[in-house]
Formats: C-alpha cells, structure tokens, sequence
C-alpha cells in the first residue's frame, strides 16, 4: 500500500511532537510513524510498578529486539552493549537509547529542562580563548555553534510556556530574582508554574552548599506543580524517572503535542512501523518519501516532498546511513555523551528517597561550564552538581550498594533494611568532547529481525572526562561530608556504560554543507526536502540535559518549514 | 503447585533465595515473601528463556552439594550453604572465584547471579507477581509500596514513612475505582 502526505514525520519524541503539532495546526496532511506502541492514559494509571518498568525495561527498546553495539576503540570487536545486558536477558533500561512510542524519550524521562547558557554555544572559541589551542586533544572535532542563545531564547521560551516548566527564574530581562539561578542568562518572563515541592533530603543538600559557598537553586522541571494547560498537578508519587506519569503531570509529547496534533484533524498516525529507508527521487535526488515495516514484517511505503526524521540522535544517523544519504561522511561522527559520577550517601535522617520525581531538587552552577575555576587538574570544562534526593524505588537502590558491601546474606539484608529510607545521591554531567575516534557506524555482522544493521558505537572514555569526573568527585564528597553522610561512594570511574540517553552530535549541524549534515534549521544539506532533526544535530554537549534545547530546535525548525 | 519447578529444584532455589535474603526471628526474610513463588510465575511468563539455566543448574547445584556435604543443597545447614554459594558468588564481571571448575562452574555462577536478581525482585517487587507476599520486603525497608501520592507533610525530612499503610497496586487500584475516578485527588485530565 502507499500513502501519501503533505509531510511524514518519524518518530514522535521530543521534537516530532512538536513539528508534527506545527504542521498540522498549520493545515497540513501529516503522516506520523513511529516504531513503538501507541501508550494510552489506562495504561499508567497504575504504572506504580518497578518490576514491569524497571527490572523489564518494558518502555525502552530491548536490544532483544532493537540491537546496538559498541567497542571501546577501532582494534576491539563490538558486542551488544554489555552494561546493559543483565544476566536475566533483558536489558538495564537506564543506559539504553529512550522509550518508544508516540512520546518517545518524553515518556520515560526525569524531566529536566534546561536552557543552555550563552557559553555552550561557544564552547570550542571560550576554551581555547581561556586556556590556548593546544588545550583540545588533536583528535578534537569540536566547533562553536552556528546560532547563539540570543538566538534560541524565543523559542527556550516558547517551549516553557507551550509544552510547561515549572521552576523559579534567576534574571528577568537583566533583573535578578532570589531563588533563582544567579548565573542564569537573562529571559524575556519567568516560568508559567512555580517550582516543584522539593524531596526531603534536599533542604540538607541546599544548607550544606550554601556552607561550601555554593548557590544552590531549585532545578527547572518540566513536571507541573499545578494544573496547566494539558497538564495536572505533580502527587509526588516517586515513580516517575523511567516511568509513565499517572496523571500526566509529566511534561511528555504524547499528552502536549501529539494529542493537539491529533486534535487537528490533519494527523495520521501510525504507532508500531518501523522505518527503515528514507527514499529519494528524480535528478537533484529529492526525498520521496520512507519504507517501514509493519510489525509481521509488511513493507509499506509512503511519500511526501517532506521528510522530518525526529528520531533519537542514534536512531537518525543509523536511517541515514542505511538510506545511503553520507555524502562527506560526516553521517555518525562527533558522538556525545554524559557521564554522570553518581555518588550515593546514606543520610542520618530518614531521606524517604521514593518520594517526589527525580528534578523535585536543587543544582549547583557554580561550577557549570566556563564558570569552572582555574584549576590545576586540567578541568576545562564544568558540569552541574544535582542533588538527587527523590525518585528512587527499592529494585534500583538494591543494584547500588557500597563498594565491599555483601550483596547478600545477613549482613545485606540489615544494612538494606536499616538504609534505604536514608539513601540520597548526587551527580554530575560531564559532557564528553566530540573527537575523531568516537563516531557511530553500521555494524558490518549484527542485523535486527527484519535484516537491518545495527548502529555500531565507538566510544571510550577520554582523559578530559576522566579529569573532570574526579575533580568533581572530590566537590561531592566535600557536599556529602559537610551533608553529615554517615557513608557515601561513588559509581566505577570511568564509569562501564557509554549511553546517558543523552546522546547528541551524530548529524551536526552547521553553515558549511563540506562539514556537516544539516544546516541550524535542521535541513540536510544533502537531500532537498528532507530535516533531521533532535540531538544529533548539537555541535557540542552542554553540562545540562538536552531535551529543552532539542524542543527550542524543533519550534525553529518548524517556523522554517512553514515560511518556506 | 509449581508452574515450572520440579519439587526438587523449588527447594533448591528456596534454600539459594533464603540465605541470599535470610529470615530472622520477627524479622522475615526471601522465604516468607515467596521469592520461588515469584522466579516459578516469572520461569512460567516473563521469562521463559531462563528455565534451561534453572533445570540445569538446580541439578548441577545439587551435585555439587552431594559430592561436598553427602545431601542436597536444601539439605544443607545454613553455615554450609553459605560456603558453597560464597564460591559461586562471582564480581558482575569476573570468573568464578572457587566451585567446581570447567562448564558446571559457569552454570552455577550465572544461576547464582540470575537468583539473586530474582531474589531481590521477588521480595522487593509488587506482590502481584507472585513475591513479597503481605508485602514483607517493603516493611522490611520502610517503603511503603503503590502510593498515589505524598503531602508536604510526608515529604519533610526525618518523616516516619512506617507511619504511612503499606499499600499494594491492586490496593491502590481497588481503592481508586471504589473513588469512583482515576484515582484519589485529580486524575489526568483530557481523554484518550
């Protein structure tokens, strides 16, 4: 059978949603395919479940079904990620590419949402301003930005007040307000909801950073506090990082975009198709169109003279490559990713860490970006420091225990039994540096069942993450101590997974077709009529999570498809 | 009884979950919660790819307990049991530190590592699965279980969460359509 659109969207995450939603209102005939099922609210209504959400990883593509590999470098083979394959069969959900669905990374997510600061789009000209040329590595990939936070501030907002952030502003047109972000960068309003009730731990996270000389404020959340909009008010429930929300007070595209979408009229979508070929036609090579499966297997096709592949950065560069679309190569490279120094304390008090969603919380900037001191580790780089007090359920913490901790017998079950009530964490985000060595392709041996190849992941742990991970590993034993923790440790340093669901860089954008794939609004420089967009399109990571940034990008790039 | 299990090895992985999570006077542990009753319903549905490793590795792991202590593992005293699993216990990523050497020690550490996953699903997980039966392994932690929410005054820090009813998914669900709505203060709002 073939169908044939006005537009065809894949994958309806974070940045589908949206464009899909635009074109639709705007009297398009869309056609929405997207690999996952179609999640309904009966669904969660009781999704207070962590055997199904957690320990069977039910939301996220199972490797079973969806295969990735890696290898740390070019001499070793690649394997199926191996820090996400437990013993049981199924695979850890936390370190895998994002939920599937109408939804996609949106479903799952914690709900961090964050504008990037100005610096992040100038991360290459501030390091090598502050700290010289020879400051990168050789291999080092990394550009500035084509597109400034002046730039992306409408649409940051835009973003916040459409889809709904709940949080407290720090610089209101240059004016600033207590209780924000004192480094934030100047917004044209504050946030449409106030900020979420925070955890119990972390008042004590807060007044121990104030002591360091910090200035803790509460992180803004893309979970409402009150009623808004599509939304309901947040009930605190803790169930909330890698699970549906129960009653949509979870910011997700499924409940603001696609709802609105299909409210249009003008949107056809089609849950479970799997697309595997975006095809092209005529002399210039245009996009026609996409094949997908159906899940017996059925090839369908369908056409449109636009193509918008809104798929996790992953996901996109391994369509691309399969379509054959990589004229310069460029398809893949500059791969990103977080690293994260989990560091876990046990409190004096009761924490009830299965309260309150994971960003009910505070973060440290201080230490963000190029606000990182002069330092004599080499750190060029910052990150934000989270507290990490909610949102934790039994399963999960039995999986993090001390390193020399028995894991089991007597000695477990007491020390379970008489500390997870006062468990509390804290992390960083290091943004890795995009390199020449790090870069997906498709894996020559592994295929999936319908006979597609496996996106294949080269990435190890450079020295600049290692630097920064233990430079900020002392920060958060300083916070932890001064927190009154009667024991804390931190995850393996370098840490063993390669995947933060925050995977960005593998279709860069950029103003020189020679050395990138698409252009700032997210056009391929290659295929006329086609956009990929989403996370695989930033130059560089920001110490923040991506998702508000890859909506503002998807506001822009829709603005561009309907001027024309 | 058993959807899966033979008798024998029921036992077997009994013995195995109830020294990885022991009881104590007053104080239950993986055999009061049901963790075989919960790995027997997840060999049976979720995860049937699993059972060849169980079958096979519950028999290895009665062998080697035969040729060691002259009885099956079940058999076995506590202090013995504890021995032998120790030598199956392997780092996530490393070799078997002791046991019996060769393929039979590779059985029996993956089977330790796959008991021990659904040991602690089994007495931390919902009881609707088959475990943590009267919720023992929540009330063992201080968690307590399918909350539709908490208010300002749970969230404050030092709060007793003891003090809040232990409370089951199908719990919550019966109580939620006895409210008549999606459930206790506001449900999601919209359709679909």
């Amino acid at each position: 059978m073939t169908e044939r659109a006005d537009a065809i969207v894949v994958g309806l995450g974070a940045s589908g949603g949206i464009i899909a939603h635009q074109l639709a209102a705007a009297g398009l005939r869309v056609l929405a395919l997207d690999k996952g099922p179609m999640h309904s609210d009966d669904e969660f209504r009781f999704k207070h479940d962590e055997i199904r959400y957690y320990s069977r990883g039910s939301l996220v593509p199972q490797l079973s079904t969806d295969p990735v590999t890696w290898r740390p470098d070019e001499g070793t083979p690649s394997r199926l990620l191996p820090w996400a394959t437990g013993v049981l069969g199924n695979s850890e959900p936390l370190h895998l590419p994002p939920s599937v669905g109408p939804g996609g990374g949106t479903l799952h997510w914690g709900g961090a949402s964050w504008r990037h600061r100005d610096s992040d789009f100038r991360m290459r000209s501030l390091i090598v301003e502050r700290f010289g040329a020879d400051a990168l590595p050789g291999d080092s990939t990394m550009v500035d930005w084509p597109l400034r936070y002046r730039d992306l501030e409408p649409y940051y907002d835009r973003a916040e007040w459409e889809l709904g952030v709940s949080g407290q502003a720090g610089n209101v047109g240059g004016e600033m307000h207590p209780g924000g972000n004192p480094f934030e960068e100047s917004r044209r309003r504050g946030y449409p909801m106030p900020p979420l009730r925070r955890a119990a731990a972390d008042d004590r996270f807060r007044a121990a950073c104030e002591r360091l000389g910090f200035h803790p404020f509460q992180q803004p959340a893309a979970i409402a506090s009150t009623d808004y909009k599509s939304l309901s008010a947040c009930q605190y429930c803790g169930f909330c990082h890698g699970y549906l929300c129960h009653v949509n007070a979870k910011q997700s595209s499924r409940i603001t975009s696609v709802r609105a979408a299909l409210d249009t009229g003008n949107l056809r979508l089609v849950p479970s198709a799997r697309v595997f070929k975006v095809s092209r036609g005529g002399a210039s090579g245009r996009v026609t169109g996409v094949s997908y499966f159906r899940p017996d297997g059925t090839v369908e096709e369908a056409h449109a003279d636009l193509v918008i592949l809104a798929c996790y950065a992953l996901e996109n560069a391994r369509l691309l490559l399969t379509s054959g679309i990589n004229r310069n190569g460029e398809v893949g490279r500059h791969f990103m990713t977080h690293s994260f120094g989990w560091c876990t304390a046990v409190l004096p008090e009761y924490s009830n860490p299965f309260m309150a969603p994971l960003v009910a919380a505070s973060v440290v900037d201080d230490l963000n970006a190029e606000l990182v001191p002069d330092n004599d580790e080499g750190v060029l780089w910052g990150s934000v420091i989270t507290s990490i007090p909610g949102d934790l359920q039994p399963i999960e913490a039995a999986h993090n225990l001390p390193p020399g901790q028995p894991r089991w017998g007597r000695e477990f079950k007491a020390w379970f039994a008489r500390n997870y009530r006062r468990l509390f964490g804290i992390h960083n985000q290091i943004p890795s540096f995009p390199s020449r060595r790090y870069y997906c392709d498709l894996d020559p041996d592994v295929r999936d069942k319908f006979g597609q190849p496996a996106l294949r992941i080269t990435h190890g742990w450079a020295g600049h993450d290692v630097t920064a991970l233990r430079y900020f590993q002392n920060i958060k034993r300083r916070i932890c101590e001064e927190m009154g923790a009667v024991e804390f440790w931190t995850e393996r340093l370098p840490p063993p997974y390669h995947l933060s669901t925050h995977e960005v860089g593998t279709h860069r954008m950029g103003e020189d077709p020679g050395t990138s794939v698409v252009d700032l609004y997210g056009q391929s420089h290659e295929c006329e009529g086609l956009y990929v967009v989403g996370g695989g399109q930033f130059p560089t990571l920001s110490g923040y999570n991506p998702t508000q940034t890859i909506q503002a990008l998807a506001y822009l790039s829709a603005d561009h498809i309907l001027k024309g | 009884m058993w959807k899966f299990f033979r008798p024998e090895e029921a036992a077997a992985v009994e013995a195995m979950s109830a020294r990885i999570i022991p009881s104590d006077p007053g104080s239950p542990g993986a055999r009061e919660a049901g963790a075989v009753r919960y790995i027997d319903e997840a060999l049976a549905e979720a995860s049937p790819d699993l059972g060849r490793l169980y079958r096979d590795g519950a028999a290895h792991l009665d062998e080697l307990s035969h040729s060691r202590c002259g009885r099956v593992f079940a058999d076995l005293g506590p202090a013995e049991q504890d021995v032998l699993l120790a030598s199956l216990d392997q780092a996530p990523d490393g070799e078997v530190r002791d046991a019996a050497g060769g393929e039979q020690a590779g059985i029996l550490g993956r089977l330790f590592a796959v008991v021990w996953e659904h040991t602690i699903q089994g007495v931390f997980g919902d009881p609707m699965y088959g475990g943590n039966q009267d919720c023992v392994g929540w009330k063992l932690i201080g968690f307590p279980g399918a909350q539709w929410g908490y208010d300002a005054g749970q969230m404050r820090p030092g709060f007793d969460a003891a003090t809040i009813p232990v409370q089951t998914l199908g719990q919550l669900r019966q109580r939620s359509s006895a409210a008549g709505d999606g459930g206790p203060g506001a449900g999601p709002r919209g359709g679909a």
